[in-house]
């Protein structure tokens, strides 16, 4: 009736994971993992049932692979995003996949005219600049990573902090946030965003061209030479207004969990014992309704992924010459269909960053769910109590 | 006697019924209850459901604001303290809930559930671990449960707990309310004998809340009887359960079913027949709050609301059966 | 001789859940006999209401019927076996000649119909009235049945609009409007205050008397089955630990858990000053205790009750017990 439960490769790896995770915090903070057997224990099965979902360990792989390619990516890439070989060969423009070219630049270095020959190569063909695919793509990768991150780090935890307020305290409180959040709301989130990448840019390039060392974190941050600080109010207002029409969504979320978790009594516990309004609701309710929450902002990085795509795709958000995979479909949009290349490679790897944050948002799910971990821990007690049968025998 | 360590008089709690723009009516919950609790004593709040039993219990320790009254705990005015001495009365009055299911935070260990109030006081405690350990035996559990969450551990054993977290804070004053509904007999009987035992080495007062008449027989000391927001009778629990003076609690009395047939039997012949249901509180009668239902009744009981006598020694009844108008 | 109505022989049950497989009630064997109140008494989880679910069939996946016979006498007195029906046959004997009442009146009443449709509904499946306007007549009548005052007002209400008592008195009704010759209420009067609950156990009580209905009623309230109980069956943790009379089992307790129990209950009327308890909690019932299931809280156990299921004995007329020290 049962199937057994065997521990494969991968689980015997999640169970080492954990005990080096536990032994890495347990530096830090005396006996945590002797205190925490049973955290650790749930974290473990966590990662069984992880291992034995195919989305979601493929979900995982093409998330770690993105990641990587975001801060990674710059650094591997073969060429510079602000080398234009079309100025040297005129043959590069547009240049198909698998192609290879000879290149007889000039340069400016240290205030000289430098001449050398190269050869350039195109294994996924070039754009109208006569620039490699694979790097722009790599760069790209650097920009949608950032990005997502910046947008989820700021924008969930506003409406969850609003949500978890008008949740928790009721009454007039919530009233009023929940109608801005329904303002917000009632605008589509597209148009929203449209409107204000429109109106913002010219502000965030004054102040951040006023900031210095802003201005060189934020090159850095999206790995872009000196020379595009210009654009940099354009590519921050594209953050700005996603921040804006992503939290109400979060807002309401946590706002609706918070209802239903602040009427269990081990609130009202709290209350008694004397505890602030605000360590219970961070303390005590918050860590009860993250989980869905967690799984939201999983499935979120995808959503804001192919946002911005559609926002550059618009013309809005990164310019030319940064790399962008929206803005790549985009300008490559006008030679489709003869020249594919670039609207397919980079709308693959949109396609693919996107798939890969849902599968692994769907996955948490169930891992995150407690059934699904007993279904897991009794097979694995079971298996153990077999193991242990043996041995006896 | 001992003297009273908590005094309760007339204390109200309504709560608005909100229409769609203003308020357009009160749930007159709890209506001008006064009572006292002595040192070290259990008194036993009964009545059905709705009759305001718990949230007297939970307006005591200001978990609900109280709409009106006065509430003096160890001589101070509950209903002003702030701050610091609000810190104190946290400290020294608790409660234990109803379920044992949901009072527990899930995601916190039983050695965290149990730390928590005494960090937030700033108890001093050498060996934290110890002192846990300490407390969960003294209810019954030991130090292999110190660093579980409560989804591992049975209603019984949760309800340990959540009584080990109270003693934690050394409280004086215990709000239980409901604490053994939830759980089976054979579970029940044992933690009662529990926090029997718990007051008698820690010198506890009890205001234990429950709806089972036999719990409350077993546990208290004094009790009172509550009706639709108002305590109808008050004395030591010998004495109500003898001779019960409010028709209410005659009524409320032979409807027990009793665990012995032959008593049943007999009693079933005798059961006083009072037909309905308690009426809403939003509207209660006027008067007397029990007089639509009750067999005795008389024209002053619709007119006048009737004061609470003594009708033999601290044994009280709100009853114009009693009084005089 | 009393004359069976019902014959639970062997009666087993088991839940396939994702922990594995639960043995929620294993050979349970047990009598009803025609026109007394039968109560199965138990605590949580000791299998009192699936048993009471399983006589007619009543049981969802994951749960499963694996063995045991339910023979049913008749009217005509031919006897049939309930579990062998198939679920069309069934379902003409549930609710007509076998009715339930659940413990939750509130979630026991669909909120968007009337009381008066739900309970003409029942009579019209069953085929107990022509038509739909009969029906509501004897809607009426039936309203009237269960004392609640006003019938042909409250005939037209909506379960929302009555009173947790109230609704147990439809429930009830609804329960009755095929008159039935087996009616089981399990834990009819949990959800309800005590005054209520006398109430309405004055209304079974009655009800039983003027049709003549068998009772079985599950309860883990003793008082309820001192009460309204002829004979009564405790279960402890998927088995019936001892069945006797209402006073062979509160009189001469024969199991240590059947005597555990009855003095763990705190009795109103007696003055106690130490409640008896019962060690331990009750044990998990994928994995049962092996012999007897209760020797690991038991007071009196030998070394037998580890290894030999105990089997029911009959220790004077009527009154059985599964336990070694006999």
């Amino acid at each position: 009736m049962q199937e057994e439960y065997k521990k494969g490769i991968l689980d015997r790896l999640a169970d080492k994971f954990v005990d080096a995770l536990g032994s890495f915090i347990s530096l830090f903070k005396k006996d945590w993992k002797r205190r925490n057997r049973s955290k650790m224990e749930e974290w473990k099965l966590m990662l069984y049932a992880l291992n034995r979902s195919p989305p979601g360990l493929i979900g995982l792989a093409l998330v770690l692979v993105f990641v990587f390619l975001g801060i990674f990516g710059p650094m591997l890439s073969p060429w510079n995003y602000r080398f234009f070989p079309s100025l040297y060969n005129p043959d590069t423009y547009l240049a198909p996949p698998g192609s290879e070219f000879t290149l007889n630049v000039t340069e400016l270095r240290n205030g000289q005219f430098v001449n050398y020959v190269t050869t350039i190569k195109f294994p996924l063909g070039a754009d109208h600049y006569g620039r490699d695919l694979v790097s722009l793509i790599l760069y790209g990768a650097r920009v949608s990573f950032v990005i997502s991150i910046v947008v989820i780090v700021l924008g969930v935890p506003l409406g969850i902090i609003l949500g978890l307020i008008a949740g928790y305290y009721g009454g007039k409180i919530d009233e009023l946030i929940m109608r801005i959040t329904d303002m917000f709301l009632a605008f589509p989130a597209l148009i929203l965003a449209i409107a204000f990448s429109a109106v913002l840019p010219s502000r965030l390039q004054e102040f951040i061209s006023s900031h210095e060392i802003l201005k060189q974190l934020t090159l850095w941050l999206f790995a872009l030479k000196p020379q595009d600080a210009g654009n940099l109010g354009k590519l921050l207002a594209v953050i700005f207004a996603m921040i804006i029409v992503w939290w109400p969504a979060y807002a309401r979320i946590t706002r609706g969990s918070t209802l239903t978790e602040k009427e269990n009594l081990y609130v009202e516990a709290a209350r008694a014992i004397g505890l602030s309004s605000w360590s219970i609701m961070f303390k005590h309710i918050l860590p009860n309704i993250i989980g869905p929450i967690l799984v939201y902002v999983t499935l979120d990085f995808g959503g804001v992924i192919l946002m911005e795509a559609g926002l550059s795709f618009l013309g809005l958000g990164a310019t030319p010459p940064i790399a962008d995979w929206g803005r790549i479909v985009y300008d490559g949009s006008q030679y489709f269909p003869e020249k594919w290349w670039l609207v397919t490679f980079s709308g693959f790897m949109i396609m693919l960053v996107a798939l890969g944050w849902n599968l692994l948002g769907d996955t948490l799910r169930d891992i995150l769910d407690p059934k699904t971990r007993r279904s897991i821990e009794f097979k694995v007690k079971k298996a153990k109590q077999m193991e242990e049968g043996e041995e006896n025998a | 006697m001992s003297e009273p360590i908590l005094k309760v008089e007339n204390l109200k709690k309504y709560f608005p019924i909100r229409g769609l723009l203003r308020t357009v009516g009160y749930v007159k919950a709890v209506d001008g209850v006064s009572f006292e609790i002595n040192k070290g004593e259990t008194f036993g709040l009964v009545g059905e459901s709705g009759c305001g039993k718990t949230t007297t219990g939970r307006t005591i320790l200001r978990l609900i604001e109280p709409t009106d009254g006065n509430i003096t705990f160890e001589g101070k005015d509950v209903t002003r303290l702030k701050g610091e001495e609000m810190k104190w009365f946290r400290r020294k009055a608790q409660i234990m809930f109803q379920d044992p299911y949901s009072s527990l935070n899930p995601r916190q260990t039983v050695f965290e559930i149990i730390m928590e109030p005494v960090r937030f006081h700033g108890i001093e405690v050498d060996d934290p671990e110890e002192f846990v350990i300490k407390l969960l035996e003294s209810v019954g559990l030991n130090e292999m449960h110190l660093y579980r969450y409560p989804h591992e551990f049975s209603g019984g054993q949760r309800q340990r707990i959540a009584l080990a977290r109270l003693l934690a804070l050394k409280p004086e004053f215990i709000v239980l309310d409901e604490p053994t509904s939830a759980l089976d007999v054979s579970v029940q009987a044992t933690i009662l004998n529990m926090m029997k035992e718990l007051q008698r080495e820690h010198g506890f007062t009890y205001l234990f809340i429950s709806h089972d008449l036999g719990v409350v027989k077993y546990m208290s000391h004094r009790m009172g009887v509550m009706y639709l927001g108002k305590l109808v009778e008050v004395g030591p629990a010998d004495k109500v359960f003898e001779n019960p003076l409010h028709p209410y609690t005659k009524f409320l009395l032979s409807a027990i079913p009793v665990p012995d047939p032959e008593l049943a039997r007999e009693l079933k012949k005798q059961r006083m027949k009072v037909e309905g249901e308690p009426p809403s509180p939003i509207n209660p009668p006027a008067g007397c709050r029990f007089h639509p239902r009750c067999p005795f009744v008389k024209d002053v009981c619709r007119r006048e609301e009737p004061p609470l006598v003594e009708v033999e020694k601290d044994h009280y009844v709100a009853c114009w059966l009693y009084a005089k108008s | 001789m009393p004359e069976p109505i019902l014959e639970v022989r062997d009666l087993t049950v088991h839940f396939y859940t994702y922990a594995g497989i639960v043995k929620a009630i294993e050979k349970v064997s047990f009598d009803v006999y025609k026109g007394e109140t039968f109560a199965l008494v138990g605590e949580t989880g000791c299998g009192k209401s699936v048993t009471s679910r399983a006589l007619t069939q009543l049981i969802e996946s994951p749960g499963r019927i694996v063995g045991g016979k339910v023979i049913y006498h008749r009217d005509d007195g031919s006897t049939v076996d309930l579990l062998r029906l198939k679920e069309e046959e069934i379902r003409e004997i549930r609710g007509k000649e076998i009715a339930y009442i659940f413990q939750d009146p509130h979630a026991s009443l669909d909120p968007l119909y009337t009381v008066g449709y739900q309970i003409a509904e029942a009579m019209v499946v069953h085929g107990t009235v022509k038509d739909w306007k009969e029906g509501f007549k004897r809607a009426v009548d039936i309203l009237r049945r269960v004392l609640i005052p006003d019938p042909e007002s409250r005939v037209k209400n909506y379960p929302h609009e009555l009173s947790g008592g109230m609704k147990q008195r439809v429930v009830i009704g609804i329960g009755v409007s095929n008159n039935p010759r087996i009616l089981i209420a399990d834990e009819p009067t949990t959800a309800l205050d005590v005054t209520v609950q006398a109430q309405i156990l004055d209304l079974m009580n009655k009800l039983k008397e003027e049709y003549k209905t068998t009772v079985i009623l599950i309860t883990h309230n003793m008082g309820v089955v001192a009460e309204m109980a002829d004979r009564v069956a405790v279960m402890y943790a998927g088995k019936i630990v001892e069945i006797g009379s209402v006073d062979q089992i509160f009189k001469n307790p024969l199991h240590p858990y059947t005597q555990g129990l009855l003095k763990a209950v705190p009795n109103p009327l007696a003055r106690i000053e130490k409640l008896e308890t019962i060690p331990g909690t009750v044990p998990n019932l994928i994995t049962p205790p092996s012999g007897c299931r209760f020797h690991p809280r038991c007071p009196r156990v030998m070394g037998i009750c580890k290894e030999e299921v105990p089997k029911l004995k009959e220790m004077e007329p009527g009154h059985f017990v599964a336990c070694h020290l006999y």
